[in-house]
């Protein structure tokens, strides 16, 4: 029997040693672990090959680049924090920086970075300012076009129900749908906030010390973009039958294909038609307001941030120097289409096309997503009242009622 | 002789507990502390990491009691559970009857219903979401070129029929299972028993009803019981089509959980739900493990 007790005791001592060694062995090689947000456009070839030239510029350092698909990086940022392993680095929405904030979970880049990348990166591009302090640097900035394929119409609308008229002409002309509007909850609120904010609308009231007070999603400006939203899916049947199956991922590859007229879209346009093999003519144009108001295009920014917890933060900060280069940041934001926001890349032939000058206009008039703490609960709320509002199940008004009551009640919990 | 024997036996269960230590260290680190600390969370008030701030007793509770739309979830996911293993139940029945007759290609055949459940359920979960897509889904091309339909409807987008479109893919994966515990069974009954019936004029349905299914109770207790855990806790598939949408409509409590933790980051009421799903499947494990148990002293 001591020997049997022998035998195990010397399995148990020999795996924990290996164990142990291995463990040795990994720390002796710092990895820095990026959550690689999945662009429309970037390429796995370009995810692979940065990782592999870093790796053969720095042989002392592992990199581990994760790509994930862009409405799972929340999901998966969260969990991994929650578990108390949070990568070096994430892409994030910049309007999760105040909740990521609040978690103490995030450290100024500057910490990291060097000075010369910091200087490179446009001022006007670093949005994740709170407190004074940027909390993330800039790696995606760009406002919302309208795109429209040339093949099914060439008409530009300077009002939203002009937009309408002419979605439903081309429609009715060519057989294939007006407009894309996807109908299915995904982590963004673009697509209500495309319609809200060319009324005039705005999510919070604004105190006089800058601070926000009452949701007013559920404003004249909110209940008539929804009205207009719903008619556009329900009475006009404009946008794809199956629009309530589609997330914004799932209904662009509807225009692609060449099966719409017109389409709201990001920076990403040309690469993710190029991708497609699309062979119809395109132009952009801006996001319109309605009638007596002006175009507020919809202004997205994303942000790379270091997570405080991380083990490998200098590293990773060699890593933004590395990724901040012309020879990989310009061709990053060529793949994902979105305007440079560094001052080297900016100057680059590339980005003098007809679709950066459209962004390039867009962003004068641009309105950013509001930066408060638990934004991804009430994007869920407007989210549903937008759906309950398609299905008839409640009035566009009741349904914005409800949401701002509801939108009230999550601000609150959070004070 | 007898010394002997009790140093063996107690040297067998010294090595009986060496060897189930590593295992149960495994289940106590990974199972009973996150379950342990679920519990706390439910009491607790939770920052956004899931880390425990300060005791509220059961206020998270009755203010998750207080909210329509948990009862709302609750009731979706006794639902879903009770129809779902309903439909595996008797799809399974019907698949193991056909496979326990003898007839050209049977192995071939046993092998193609294994398939789904040996896929895994996100993969499988996908395809179907490929096969619903409203404008390039193989299901309304399908119906429309059949003329079966002109205008299907919005599988994974309308409130009603994401459900069902849901709840048919769930027992899709799961009816394999069924069908090849139930196959195992039927194979185990006595082939004499239905022979003496033949000889008495019973027929199909009486040798069922008689003798297969009375044979293999148990086994349909079983599997029944460990279908329905599983149906309850089916995150995959549902997350997969329709993440709960639209508006909520194919919401249950493991997708619900799910929302509040990690994309809400509301861990107390997450824990809360997660604690009511715990009782409603252990009452569910224990009403299942009495009546079995029962019926194998009944049966001895």
């Amino acid at each position: 029997m001591k020997k049997v007790f022998l035998v195990v005791a010397l399995v148990l001592l020999l795996v924990t040693s290996v164990a142990f060694g291995a463990g040795q062995k990994e720390a002796a090689k710092p990895k820095v672990t990026v959550f690689w947000a999945l662009y429309d456009g970037l390429t796995e070839e370009y995810r692979a090959n940065l990782q592999s030239a870093f790796m053969k510029e720095y042989p002392n350092i592992d990199l581990d680049i994760v790509p994930i698909p862009w409405d799972n990086v929340y999901d998966k940022l969260t969990t991994a924090m929650a578990g108390g392993n949070p990568p070096e680095l994430c892409v994030i929405g910049t309007r999760w920086a105040l909740e990521l904030l609040a978690l103490d979970a995030i450290e100024p880049p500057e910490k990291y970075v060097s000075k010369a990348t910091m200087d490179n990166i446009f001022d006007g591009a670093k949005e994740a300012y709170i407190g004074g302090t940027l909390w993330g640097l800039p790696i995606a900035a760009g406002a919302r076009v309208l795109a429209i394929n040339t093949d099914l119409t060439d008409r530009v609308p300077n009002t939203m129900e002009e937009l309408r008229e002419y979605a439903l002409e081309a429609q009715r002309r060519t057989g294939k749908y007006g407009l894309v509007m996807p109908g299915r909850k995904h982590t963004e609120l673009t697509d209500f906030l495309y319609y809200f904010y060319s009324n005039g609308g705005d999510f919070f009231e604004v105190k006089p010390d800058g601070t926000f007070g009452k949701c007013t999603v559920n404003s004249d400006a909110g209940v008539k973009a929804l009205e207009f939203m719903v008619r556009l899916a329900t009475q006009d049947k404009v946008v794809p039958a199956g629009y309530l199956s589609q997330t914004r991922m799932e209904a662009h590859p509807v225009f692609y294909a060449g099966d719409a007229a017109y389409v709201m879209i990001g920076a990403w346009a040309d690469s993710s038609l190029e991708q497609a093999g699309a062979k119809f003519g395109v132009k952009y144009a801006q996001i319109p307001g309605f009638a007596g108001k002006s175009s507020a295009p919809l202004m997205v920014t994303d942000s790379l941030a270091f997570f405080k917890d991380a083990k490998y933060k200098e590293e990773a900060g060699i890593f933004v120097d590395f990724f901040y280069r012309d020879e990989w940041k310009a061709k990053f934001d060529e793949l994902i289409g979105f305007p440079p926001v560094t001052k080297s890349a900016a100057t680059l032939p590339q980005f003098q096309t007809p679709l950066y000058k459209a962004l390039g206009d867009a962003a004068a008039n641009a309105k950013p997503i509001p930066l408060v703490e638990g934004f991804a609960e009430m994007t869920d709320v407007v989210w549903d009242a937008v759906v309950m509002a398609y299905l008839g199940q409640k009035t566009p008004k009741r349904a914005l009622d409800d949401a701002a009551r509801e939108i009230d009640a999550i601000v609150a919990s959070y004070e | 002789m007898k010394q002997l024997s009790a140093k063996s036996l107690r040297g067998e269960t010294r090595m009986a507990y060496a060897l189930l230590a590593p295992a149960a260290l495994f289940i106590a680190i990974f199972m009973i502390y996150p379950v342990i600390y679920v519990v706390l969370m439910s009491l607790f008030r939770t920052n956004k990491l899931g880390i425990l701030q300060n005791f509220v007793w059961f206020e998270n509770f009755i203010k998750q009691f207080q909210k329509k739309v948990f009862w709302v979830v609750t009731g979706r996911s006794l639902l879903w559970t009770v129809l779902a293993v309903l439909a595996k139940t008797v799809l399974g029945m019907v698949i193991a009857l056909c496979l326990n007759t003898e007839f050209k290609g049977r192995k071939f055949a046993r092998l193609l219903f294994i398939i789904p459940w040996a896929s895994s359920v996100p993969i499988s979960s996908m395809l179907w979401k490929w096969v619903y897509d409203h404008e390039f889904g193989l299901l309304n091309h399908t119906l429309m070129r059949l003329g079966i339909m002109s205008n299907p409807p919005v599988w994974t987008g309308d409130p009603f029929w994401s459900f069902f479109a849901c709840l048919w893919v769930d027992v899709w994966i799961g009816v394999p299972f069924m069908a090849l515990v139930f196959l195992a069974g039927m194979q185990s009954v006595s082939r004499d028993l239905y022979e003496s019936a033949e000889v008495d004029g019973v027929g199909a349905w009486g040798k069922f009803f008689y003798i297969t299914v009375p044979s293999i109770k148990q086994i349909i207790f079983i599997a029944t019981l460990l279908s329905s855990l599983w149906t309850f806790n089916d995150f995959n598939t549902i997350y997969i089509l329709t993440k709960g949408g639209p508006a909520g409509a194919t919401d249950i409590l493991i997708t619900s959980i799910y929302t509040n933790g990690f994309e809400w980051l509301r861990f107390s009421d997450a824990a809360v739900m997660a604690v009511v799903t715990f009782i409603v499947l252990m009452v569910v494990s224990i009403v299942y493990a009495r009546v079995y148990f029962r019926g194998e002293d009944e049966a001895l």
